[in-house]
């Protein structure tokens, strides 16, 4: 029974980390490129979200949208002043640019919200579910259930509607997605808005279940590579499946051998999975 | 008539020599030794991540076991520290072989990626296991021994061993460039396939490259550990460690000789003086600093503030031995 | 050409040898205390806070407060043994950096020339800062530093004002005694510790003190203070059903567990708190509704109304807008201690402050925590100092025990969020 609920539990906040991490993918797949500042994103969703309740009084839904929404925009404006230009450079100033923008992003925060962990005053999502003995608390149920949801919705978008196929088309060639007519730079711009945006939804999702502090972007980044590496560099259903994988990983190690482990078998896995199968479950090799 | 100029090198050596002189107050001289000790650790980090194009942001795994290895020897034999570097040097190798083989097969980003996993990895498993004091870390001899256990109360004899090894592994990095080894990681930077189809033997090169980098970046580790006394997992494995020697080599120009030099003098003085400046008051502004400086690098001036002086310099030169 | 430049570097050079060597003129009548402390980085929130009690205590020292008792110093402005002498404070930030607090210390010492030293939180920095402090000869007062071996080393210039981690397990220990006579059930305990140096320290010092006390440790969890998620230690503690589980936490993971124990319907009978995380302003209003009962430990207690204790509070609160915090708290005696001192020498030289250091002996009614006094041993360890134990009774923390300084009564079994 108790083995059970830490099932229940690592799935609930691997479908978490799928979210976040099927923006991450989404870059990956369309440019060869990692952002090493995706973490700050996600902690980014979570201070705007502190904002909004705060300032606003909003809600979840309002404070959710805020989020995806703002940082969408920040997704997009990265992309234009910054990382189209180093696409083109060597491989050093690619790396830089996304760490150097994780350093800005986190210490700006840090400068602005102090170091102390801060958490959203209850909001309407309080209480524990009892399902058959396991017992799921409702924040918790919440974040993951519309995780799950929305990193379906994510992938449907891609596959199933114009905009998603063309974002597609250029992440498949380049070239031939030009002579379609399909603005390269547009779609990129666009990939980094939405996974800026999901990252964003993604923190606001934690923030009802968790504290959190300006350093936790470095974990979820790191977090997120992992998935990403599991999943398949590019597909979105691979990232569902590897979040859940290693929530669910983390969730019993942590049981069975001790929080400070789990850590170090998920980065194991990691650096494993890069040697042995750096295509992961379902990605292109 | 031409007045002959004394080439760049000399006046280099000879204010690095004589800075201690002139600047003898024990702090700037402490400023002057952790500039040493980061150009060192940045110009190791060069030839792999520079020269050869493969940017690992893990190396403080080579740093910190540099960094342990000789307070270990002395916590648990009473060991002088410095015999302790060889082992630590040792381990750096190993380390570089197993963990260069299987992450030299990945490209660019990935290879970053590993290698930040490893160095956390690391990191992590040190802070868990007692032998080496796990979260409280290892000490120095409080108070020397004799002169081998290197604890002095000026931190002058620390300033010259430090400029030896610069010296040494600036001139190693100098042959390098001009020998076979460095056209090879020169190739190997511009195109890892038309390298390999030129003949070039891209894994064992990149290994090596790996190898040598370790052990001057172990050496560096161990240098720290000694003067500071004192070593944990985040001071000798911590992410900060890796970034600042990258940012270090880039600011001032990865791949060039004096690049990662440059960067050093620019950012030790930079991070002292916000520290001094800004540090009482509580806004961690350095490190929003070092983050703008980097993005500005990556984004305007790749290669560093080396090429940006190789630009301008030229036009410089001509007008005057025009006349 | 070179030549030129060569010349031009040199005087440079020399202008900046001519600023070096400025130094300012010390007045007689100004003693400098150089404090390195974390005022960014993680720490921050606790370095910040300490700060604003070394100002305050400043404040009392400098300005004449009679109405703040036998408060060592405060009924005088200044130091009345050296002519009514003001304290002067050069704060500086090491960013919990175990290098830079060195270079720190080294220019404190060098550069702004300060008389003596305070410091550091966090151990590794409390281990190089007062390594430069010896070699220098200037005295060095830890205020807060958990690890042992601070005061292991035969160092002479160090002097450490707080109790440590030993100190604590004893006290946890002593407790356990006390209730198994009042036939409580105590089979066995389980330590949940953040794993850095605080936590692993306090941790390792529990489990040495329960071995000599016969009291099994049921689990040991370490665990990393920036955790997103507990459940999994919280599910460990709820199979191994130990009778008290002790945390040594920071703030967030300490909200965390008691959320997380309430969520997954775990209450032992009793949850210790090492301080810290538990003494956090924002612990109470976070979890009084799901862990009442909570048992923690400090030496600093508000007080009634009209006393010395309250009147600090006072003070402090309205310099910050919250109450004074146990580890602020601590260092704030020791500043104390060391002001004390430095009175009773009577002058800035090093060694007659390090003489009168030694020769420390306040008494309980001359401090401000609840100490049995203050008095160095031959380590620089203060060996009188001590801690109570309180409780979370409805939304203000009691004293429970020792009995004899006890304001409440203890609730066993904890009621947590149980009515």
């Amino acid at each position: 029974m108790l083995l059970l609920q830490v099932i229940v539990g690592g799935l609930l906040l691997g479908a978490i980390y799928a979210l976040f991490s099927s923006g991450l993918t989404l870059i990956w797949g369309m440019m060869n490129f990692i952002n090493f500042a995706h973490g700050e994103f996600v902690m980014l969703g979570m201070y705007v979200s502190l904002l909004v309740v705060v300032w606003l009084g909003g809600g979840p839904a309002a404070f959710g949208f805020a989020a995806a929404f703002s940082l969408f925009v920040l997704g997009v404006f990265v992309y234009l002043s910054l990382i189209r230009y180093v696409l083109r450079g060597p491989m050093l100033s690619q790396i830089l640019s996304t760490f150097g923008l994780a350093l800005l992003l986190r210490y700006t925060a840090f400068w602005i919200f102090s170091a102390n962990f801060v958490s959203l005053p209850q909001t309407s999502l309080s209480g524990t579910l009892n399902v058959g003995g396991v017992l799921m608390p409702v924040p918790q149920l919440v974040a993951g259930v519309i995780a799950i949801l929305l990193t379906i919705g994510l992938h449907l978008m891609l596959t199933r509607t114009k905009v998603g196929s063309q974002l597609l088309a250029v992440s498949e060639d380049r070239g031939a997605a030009m002579l379609m007519g399909i603005r390269p730079d547009r779609m990129q711009a666009l990939a980094w808005g939405l996974s800026a945006g999901a990252a964003g939804i993604a923190g606001a999702l934690m923030a009802i279940a968790y504290p959190w502090s300006p350093s936790v972007g470095e974990t979820f980044g790191l977090t997120a590579f992992v998935v990403v590496a599991l999943g398949g560099f590019g597909s979105v259903p691979g990232a569902l499946l590897a979040g859940l994988i290693i929530g669910l990983i983390q969730a019993l190690s942590a049981f069975w051998f001790g929080p400070i482990y789990k850590d170090i078998i998920v980065y194991a896995l990691f650096v494993a999975l890069l040697w042995l199968r750096p295509q992961g479950l379902m990605g292109k090799a | 008539m031409k007045i002959p100029s004394i080439s760049p090198t000399i006046l280099l050596a000879a204010a690095l020599l004589i800075y201690p002189l002139v600047f003898s107050g024990a702090f700037y001289l402490d400023i002057g030794v952790t500039f040493l000790l980061a150009a060192i650790s940045a110009s190791a980090w060069n030839i792999v991540g520079g020269y050869a194009g493969q940017v690992s942001v893990g190396h403080a795994m080579f740093f910190g076991l540099g960094a342990y290895a000789p307070l270990l020897c002395y916590t648990l034999f009473q060991w002088a520290p410095i015999a302790g570097i060889p082992f630590g040097i040792m381990f750096s190798i190993a380390l570089a072989v197993l963990i260069g083989i299987p992450t030299f097969r990945l490209t660019g980003h990935y290879f970053s990626m590993a290698t930040i996993a490893v160095a956390e990895l690391i990191r992590i498993y040190f802070g868990t296991w007692d032998l080496v004091g796990a979260a409280i870390g290892l000490q120095g001899p409080a108070t020397a021994r004799g002169w081998w256990d290197l604890t002095f109360r000026s931190e002058l004899p620390y300033y010259y061993i430090f400029l030896a090894v610069l010296a040494v592994l600036l001139y190693l990095t100098f042959l390098i460039e001009r020998r076979r080894f460095g056209y090879y990681l020169r190739a190997i930077k511009a195109g890892e396939r038309a390298a390999r189809s030129l003949g070039v033997p891209v894994q064992q090169t990149k290994i090596k490259a790996l190898v040598l980098s370790a052990v001057f970046t172990s050496l560096a580790g161990s240098l720290y550990s000694v003067k500071t006394g004192f070593i944990d997992p985040e001071s000798g494995f911590g992410i900060l460690v890796s970034v600042q020697m990258v940012i270090i080599a880039a600011l001032g120009g990865a791949g060039k000789l004096y690049g990662p030099l440059v960067g050093a003098l620019i950012l030790i003085p930079l991070q002292t003086a916000t520290n001094t400046w800004f540090g009482g008051g509580g806004t961690g502004l350095t490190f929003i600093l070092y983050g703008g400086i980097i993005v500005l690098i990556a984004r305007y001036e790749p290669g560093g503030l080396f090429e940006l002086w190789e630009r301008i310099a030229p036009r410089r030169w001509r007008h005057k031995n025009a006349s | 050409m070179s030549r030129f430049r060569l010349l031009k570097a040199a005087a440079a050079a020399a202008t900046l040898i001519a600023f070096s060597a400025a130094v300012p003129v010390m007045a007689a009548d100004v003693v400098k205390i150089g404090i390195l402390w974390p005022l960014t980085g993680n720490a921050a929130a606790a370095g910040q806070a300490s700060k604003a009690a070394a100002e305050v205590a400043v404040d009392i020292i400098n300005n004449a407060h009679p109405d703040l008792g036998d408060l060592p110093l405060a009924k005088t402005a200044g130091l009345p043994n050296m002519g009514g002498a003001k304290l002067e404070l050069v704060f500086v930030d090491h960013q919990g950096n175990p290098s830079l607090a060195q270079q720190l210390a080294t220019r404190l010492i060098t550069q702004d020339k300060v008389d003596v030293l305070m410091g550091a939180y966090q151990s590794s920095c409390s281990f190089t800062a007062t390594a430069v402090a010896e070699r220098y000869g200037i005295p060095f007062m830890v205020g807060e530093s958990a690890a042992l071996n601070i005061t292991g080393r035969g160092f002479k210039w160090v002097f450490r004002g707080t109790p440590i981690a030993s100190d604590y397990a004893r006290t946890y220990m002593r407790f356990f005694g006390d209730m198994k006579k009042q036939s409580k059930k105590i089979d066995s305990i389980a330590i949940v510790n953040e794993n850095t140096d605080y936590g692993t320290s306090v941790a390792d010092a529990i489990v040495e003190e329960a071995k000599k006390a016969n009291i099994p440790v049921a689990i040991r969890i370490p665990y990393s203070a920036s955790s997103t998620d507990v459940s999994a230690q919280v599910l460990q503690l709820k199979e191994r059903q130990p009778d008290v589980v002790i945390f040594i936490s920071y703030t967030a993971d300490s909200i965390l567990y008691m959320k997380t124990m309430k969520n997954l319907d775990y209450a032992p009978p009793m949850v210790i708190g090492d301080d810290t995380g538990f003494s956090d302003p924002s612990f109470i209003p976070a979890v009084a509704d799901v862990a009442q009962g909570v048992m923690n430990r400090s030496a600093w207690s508000i007080g009634k109304p009209g006393s010395t204790t309250y009147k600090i509070n006072e003070m402090y609160k309205a310099k910050t807008g919250r109450d004074l915090d146990d580890t602020s708290a601590r260092n704030m005696q020791s500043f104390f201690a060391l002001a004390d001192a430095i009175n009773r020498a009577g002058s800035t030289d090093p060694e007659k402050i390090r003489d009168a250091l030694t020769k420390t002996d306040l008494k309980p009614e001359q401090l401000m925590m609840g100490y049995e006094g203050v008095k160095f041993d031959n380590t620089g360890q203060n060996i009188l100092a001590a801690t109570y134990l309180i409780q979370l009774h409805d939304k203000k923390y009691e004293l429970i025990w020792p009995d004899k300084a006890a304001e409440a009564k203890l609730q066993w079994p904890m009621a947590g969020w149980k009515k």
